[in-house]
């Protein structure tokens, strides 16, 4: 018998540049459109400009809705060179993907203990589950100064409070997802491991923790957007000195749209950057799940 | 009921075996007062219709559920010392690989759990593929085999760690009618050179008296052991003993005995 792989070998990037395009086709209609409204009620009041015509102002707002192309790659420019400047937005991306990294890693560990527990023991499931869910009610926002004073007063300062906050958002879908993975075995699979007389230990270590890692990945793929967004959200809401976050902080107060389009758009980079990287040690960590 | 007299010597002795269901709907009697003695080396099927309590029966010997009433020994010890003794290999309907282990690992499996020597485990399992002319498929997982490529896999990882007994329920029940006839006859290649004693559960008639020394007949309602028939055709067989006349008339018997049972 052959591999029976029906490995389709299309290329995937072809529907992927497809949307791209049309998206840069419909970028310039759709960047006038939006601001050239602003454009006109900015003429019409009279102020000091360059440009002569509603159509040729919608290029050079100082605040657009949509930043022109020429606009967007000055941003890009003035903000990311040299990289590794505390104040350009690289050297920032990368301390929240570190952030939001330790904050992943921290989620996985407290998530995967908490699953252990859950799924050992009914009583804890029971006294414990609707806590869990009630944490995740409470808003971001509001936890993150609170818990950077906290932490403050022990001297945990700095990237380590944003990591927290991430891992306290991350933390609920790996454990849901992994106690659901953990509970996956089929009744025919538990009763294999019986007429062996495993031990409650080996059944965790042959049968259920390896059942479920695919659950993992599904629940971390879903996690590491959040602790994103957590990161961010505790750079925003307490005292940082670098991170996405604080740059947004600081060019949302100078009115920056550019600047706040530039850091956008380099935050969902590193969102699909770290599912990528998740969906690619799901394929080396996972080589039996079938492919296509 | 047949009562064996030299109890003492069998490998499985079942007596006066009982089991109950309690359900929101009241009791469901699945066996009752079932008596049953297995020698070393036979090949027993159990057959019967569905709820007839041939599965319940292979559950209790292998210590998956405990009777209500009743006695079983297994090499004379309880089921579940038997279970902790590992007396027994079991393979179920379905072929319950496990999907992230390739073939040959999922052979190692119970040699893993019951902590055999790395060294020799190896060896084992490759021993295990080569009876059941898998070892070229050593390295491939579980999904890239046929159902009864599956089910073949299965049986070398039952029978990896050399239990006595192979406690097989309907195995081939889900594959087609040619996979199933070369199992069969795989099967019996097996179990003659293994000398294994295979208990087996099956709802072919045909398959039931090709395979077995003996062949146990159930009813429904509630489960018991009907009568229990000695399959007295030649060994080793083949090919040509579904052919035989005497296989037609035991191959009858059964077929009567289910249809009285079931009116």
């Amino acid at each position: 018998m052959n591999n029976p792989t029906l490995e389709k070998k299309s290329n995937s990037f072809v529907p992927l540049l497809v949307v791209a395009v049309i998206g840069l086709i419909l970028y310039l209609p759709v960047m006038l459109l939006a601001n050239y409204g602003p454009a006109q009620k900015l003429l019409s009041s009279g102020a000091e400009l360059e440009c002569k015509t509603a159509l040729e102002c919608a290029f050079q707002m100082r605040n657009p809705v949509v930043p022109a192309p020429m606009q967007l790659w000055d941003g890009f420019k003035n903000m990311s060179l040299p990289p590794l400047e505390p104040t350009s937005v690289p050297y920032n991306l990368l301390v929240t993907a570190g952030e939001t990294l330790l904050g992943l890693l921290l989620a996985s560990v407290t998530g995967l203990l908490l699953a252990v527990l859950l799924v050992s023991s009914r009583a804890f499931e029971r006294s414990v589950l609707p806590w869990l869910v009630a944490s995740q009610t409470i808003p971001i926002v509001a936890v993150a100064p609170m818990l950077a004073v906290l932490l403050g007063q022990y001297g945990v300062q700095g990237w380590v409070p944003k990591a927290l906050i991430a891992a306290f958002i991350a933390f609920f879908p790996i454990c849901i997802g992994l106690a659901k993975g953990l509970r996956s075995p089929d009744p025919l699979s538990l009763d294999l491991m019986n007429t062996y007389h495993a031990s409650r230990v080996q059944i965790f270590l042959k049968l259920r923790f390896p059942a479920s890692v695919p659950y993992l990945f599904t629940a971390l793929k879903v996690s590491a957007a959040a602790a994103l967004v957590g990161s961010i959200v505790a750079e925003i809401s307490s005292i940082s000195f670098s991170g996405l976050g604080k740059m947004l902080a600081e060019n949302s107060r100078a009115s920056d749209g550019v600047a706040l389009w530039v850091i956008m758009i380099y935050g969902a980079v590193l969102g699909i950057v770290l599912v990528a990287l998740i969906n690619w040690l799901e394929r080396v960590l996972t080589p039996w799940q079938r492919k296509g | 009921m047949s009562q064996n007299p030299s109890s003492l010597n069998s490998l499985v002795s079942v007596k006066n075996v009982g089991m109950v269901f309690r359900s929101s709907a009241g009791e469901t009697t699945a066996l009752q007062e079932a008596n049953l003695e297995i020698q070393q080396g036979e090949f027993i099927s159990l057959i019967g219709p569905s709820g007839c309590g041939k599965t319940t029966l292979l559950r209790l010997l292998a210590d998956l559920v405990s009777a209500t009433s009743g006695e079983i020994l297994i090499g004379g010890m309880t089921p579940s010392v038997a279970r902790a003794n590992r007396a027994y290999g079991y393979v179920f309907q379905a072929p319950v690989l496990y999907d992230w282990r390739t073939v040959i690992s999922n052979v190692l499996l119970p040699l893993e759990i019951m902590n055999y020597p790395a060294q020799t485990r190896k060896a084992r399992a490759e021993e295990m593929l080569r009876l059941v002319g898998l070892e070229k498929f050593a390295k491939n997982y579980p999904w890239q085999l046929s159902g009864g490529m599956q089910q073949r896999v299965s049986i070398a990882r039952a029978l990896a760690f050399d239990p006595k007994l192979l406690f097989m329920d309907e195995p081939f029940g889900a594959l087609d009618e040619i996979t199933r006839e070369n199992l069969n006859l795989e099967l019996l290649r097996l179990w003659r050179e293994t000398g294994k004693t295979v208990i087996f559960v099956t709802h072919s008639i045909d398959e039931a008296v090709f395979l077995s020394t003996r062949v146990v007949v159930m009813t429904a309602r509630p489960g018991r052991i009907e009568r229990i028939i000695e399959v007295d055709l030649p060994q080793p067989r083949d090919e040509n003993t579904r052919e035989l006349p005497r296989f037609f008339e035991i191959s009858t018997e059964i077929r009567e005995c289910l249809r009285r049972g079931h009116q």
